[in-house]
């Protein structure tokens, strides 16, 4: 009796452990059959086929794709599209699928990541090929600076939208110091000068002093003039602003160490240890989000991307956008995603209108009045009628925004560095080290980048455009 | 005897299983790989013997002695940091007083709160402007300390902050302590000892072998320091906390060097092995196990 059942029970347990090995196996053999079993069906009943695409994003981002695909669908009734949101650790997730060789057919990409290392081993169809010939979309209906190219020619990416900076600032904070707003028309942008000597006067110490004053404390300050811009982007801006750049014109040069560039980042050093009407690095992290900082006054203005203009509409205060100040030229530099389409899709031609799908304006609109996005296309930004549907009378595109972040992004707009800086990365994770001692006033900035200029100098690999 | 080998290899197959599926394979999958250039993207994938190994060494990357530097700086700081400290607030949780129930679940709660949770919390309490540690340095005229945005001071506030979570190795400490038998320590009184011999003559040398395991997987775990750089830190300032696992998942899941990165991870595996021989070797002359005889 006993012997019967250990027996049994063992073969309880075989069974079990054969089930749990087999299931695994079974889900990809599943995945094996069901694409037979379609393409079965598709030689019946016309092309029957699934497109994978690939996204991250908070949730009301992914809804606008969501909603695209719906409309994608219902327009190819025999395309199904699968979405993957991969809500964290993107790339890590996307590498992993690359090296399983279980690659989507469409991917959301980040320039600064990823993208191009992919790109660089032939894992992108070139898009310029579609737009050439597509009735629809072309390069030149599309927003400056929204695509991302390999080299010339060889589109990899199209951004679903462009993002800009701008000045984004409190109303009621310079009614109370009686300071004129910062302009929004770039033909009366403030010089960098004029910039600070409103800084100043809008930075106040906790006697409510402000940095003019000879008594002000710069121990003690309640209220900023200013964040600092310390990421990439956001000083991108001021470097091109100021004739400056990444790499040199002819791409063999490591730049940020020449004089446009330095003086630059000199300039919003300046802004935290001299003028002090900026907060220090470390003195930025009790800053809070720009929208919640600018609501409690911590800064009065804030350099910071158009995407602020959704969370600042739904906070309850007097704020507005101007143009950022201007070193030389207007300048403001564009990110943005992008959507690429793997070499390794068996539909590129389905895979091109879904892309164009996703870059639709029309599928956005939530989100392009929110005030987090703007649109892909540019009839959306030069036919009235569209215009007003995603900037007329709604919070988050207060009256600045026309002049300070549209006018701006159609005329004076600088592509990413990571989009034409070839090994980005690698010469970034040796200038931002440096940079913080610049920010932190241990070093200028002249000092800090001719330090690390052989060390960046040997990760230069040129350009793209 | 047949039939009970078959049982026992049975019933330990997941778990033997799991460690060559999921274990073994990839340690010797990635042994392969760090003599290769594999790049996840790249199509091609060619043996390039040792140049991962001599591109390390040679320092021709900026990367490597600086985080190895500061992963041995960080296992030099914490390991005895830890070993002291749990083992005295062991010895006090093993006294005899009301609610020692309730302490010692207050000592172990910080270990199960998810690495992210209190990692913001040590973030507030570590800021240098209005964190609550330099508030109150300051309220007692000692001044304030830039934490983890200071180049020399990130690695010790980054150990201080990893001390938090030590609920476990004092656990372990309270069951080797809960071990002694009680006559040993009547002996003492008995012949008029006092609390230090005790802690001399009984105590230390009882649990040492507690002590020497406690050591080990201290040592083991904080030479894989990861989960600090990447919330706290990120590696900064100026990479002064850019820990050896840090950079090399930097460099296998960003720069997507895996050939690389394999490498790293395997001279990671030697270093800690090194280790672990040595506090092994040095063991025989410090740590005493009941019924060996002396």
């Amino acid at each position: 009796m006993r012997g019967i059942k250990t027996k049994v029970s063992g073969l309880i347990l075989l069974l079990l452990l054969a089930t749990t090995v087999l299931s695994a196996c079974t889900r990809s053999g599943a995945q094996l059959g069901e694409s037979s079993s379609d393409q079965g069906a598709a030689n019946d009943d016309g092309d029957r086929i699934t497109l994978r695409l690939a996204v991250w994003g908070a949730p009301d981002e992914v809804k606008p794709y969501k909603i695209a695909i719906e409309k994608f669908e219902s327009e190819h009734p025999n395309i199904k599209v699968e979405l993957q949101h991969i809500a964290t650790d993107y790339d890590t997730k996307l590498t992993t699928m690359v090296a399983g060789n279980d690659v989507p057919d469409v991917a959301m990409m980040e320039s600064g990541s990823i993208a191009y290392p992919l790109a660089e081993q032939g894992k992108f169809y070139n898009l310029q090929d579609f737009l050439a010939d597509d009735p629809d979309i072309n390069a030149d209906s599309l927003v400056p600076n929204i695509t991302y190219s390999l080299e010339k020619g060889n589109v990899i990416g199209i951004a679903p939208g462009p993002e800009t900076f701008g000045l984004f600032y409190n109303e009621d904070a310079f009614k109370e110091a009686g300071a004129e707003p910062p302009p929004s028309n770039v033909s009366d942008a403030w010089t960098w000068d004029e910039f600070v000597d409103v800084a100043k006067q809008l930075t106040l110490d906790n006697q409510g002093r402000n940095a003019a004053d000879p008594q002000f404390d710069p121990k003690n300050i309640k209220q900023y003039g200013v964040n600092l811009p310390s990421w990439w982007a956001s000083y991108s801006n001021f470097v091109y602003s100021n004739g400056g750049d990444f790499i040199s014109e002819d791409g063999k040069d490591f730049a940020l160490n020449q004089p446009e560039a330095v003086e630059a980042l000199q300039n919003l050093a300046d802004l935290v240890n001299v003028h002090h009407v900026a907060p220090s690095p470390v003195q930025s992290k009790n800053i809070p989000a720009t929208h919640v900082a600018l609501q409690t006054k911590k800064v009065a203005m804030a350099i910071d991307g158009q995407w602020v203009s959704s969370s600042l509409a739904q906070s309850n205060f007097n704020f507005n956008v101007g143009v950022l100040p201007v070193m030389k030229e207007p300048q403001t530099t564009v990110v943005c995603a992008m959507f690429s389409m793997f070499k390794s899709t068996e539909h590129p031609e389905e895979s091109w209108e879904l892309i164009k799908a996703l870059i639709d304006p029309e599928s956005s609109i939530d989100m392009l009045t929110a005030g987090t996005w703007m649109p892909a296309e540019l009839d959306w930004y030069t036919d009235p009628a569209l215009l007003d549907r995603w900037t007329k009378d709604l919070p988050a595109r207060p009256s600045g925004y026309q002049d300070a972040i549209i006018d701006v992004l159609l005329n004076h707009s600088h592509q990413t560095p990571t989009g034409y800086v070839k090994n980005f990365n690698k010469i970034m994770d040796v200038v931002t080290p440096a940079l913080d001692k610049v920010w932190l006033g241990q070093q200028s900035a002249q000092e800090a980048m001719d330090g690390i200029a052989d060390k960046a100098q040997a990760q230069v690999q040129g350009r793209r455009d | 005897m047949r039939k009970s080998l078959f049982y026992g290899l049975l019933f330990t197959s997941p778990a033997i299983l799991g460690f060559l599926i999921f274990t073994l394979g990839p340690m010797i999958a990635s042994l392969v790989l760090s003599f290769t250039d594999y790049s996840v993207f790249k199509d091609r994938t060619s043996f390039i013997g040792f140049g991962n190994y001599v591109r390390m060494f040679s320092g021709a990357n900026d990367y490597f002695y600086p985080s190895l530097g500061a992963t041995f700086y960080f296992v030099v700081l914490r390991v005895p940091a830890v070993i002291v400290l749990s083992f005295l607030i062991a010895l006090l949780l093993n006294m005899n007083v009301k609610g020692r129930a309730f302490f010692r679940t207050v000592v172990y709660l910080p270990s199960i709160v998810p690495a992210v949770a209190s990692a913001m919390i040590w973030m507030w309490l570590l800021n240098p402007d209005l964190g609550l540690v330099n508030t109150l340095l300051n309220a007692v005229g000692l001044p304030g300390s830039l934490w983890l945005y200071g180049e020399s001071s990130v690695v010790p506030a980054v150990v201080l902050t990893s001390l938090w979570g030590i609920g476990g190795t004092v656990i372990i400490f309270l069951a080797g302590l809960s071990g002694i038998p009680r006559q040993y320590y009547e002996a003492i009184d008995v012949d008029g000892g006092g609390w230090f011999s005790k802690l001399r003559h009984i105590t230390v040398p009882l649990v040492s072998p507690t002590i020497f395991f406690n050591a080990i997987m201290t040592i083991i775990g904080s030479i894989q320091v990861f989960n600090e750089a990447y919330i706290l830190t990120q590696g900064g300032p100026n990479n002064k906390s850019l820990f050896y696992v840090f950079y090399l998942w930097r460099t296998g899941f960003r720069d997507t060097e895996m050939g690389y990165a394999s490498a790293l991870a395997w001279v990671l595996f030697l270093v800690i092995l090194f280790f672990t021989f040595i506090v092994f070797r040095t063991s025989k002359s410090w740590v005493y196990y009941e019924g060996e005889g002396r």
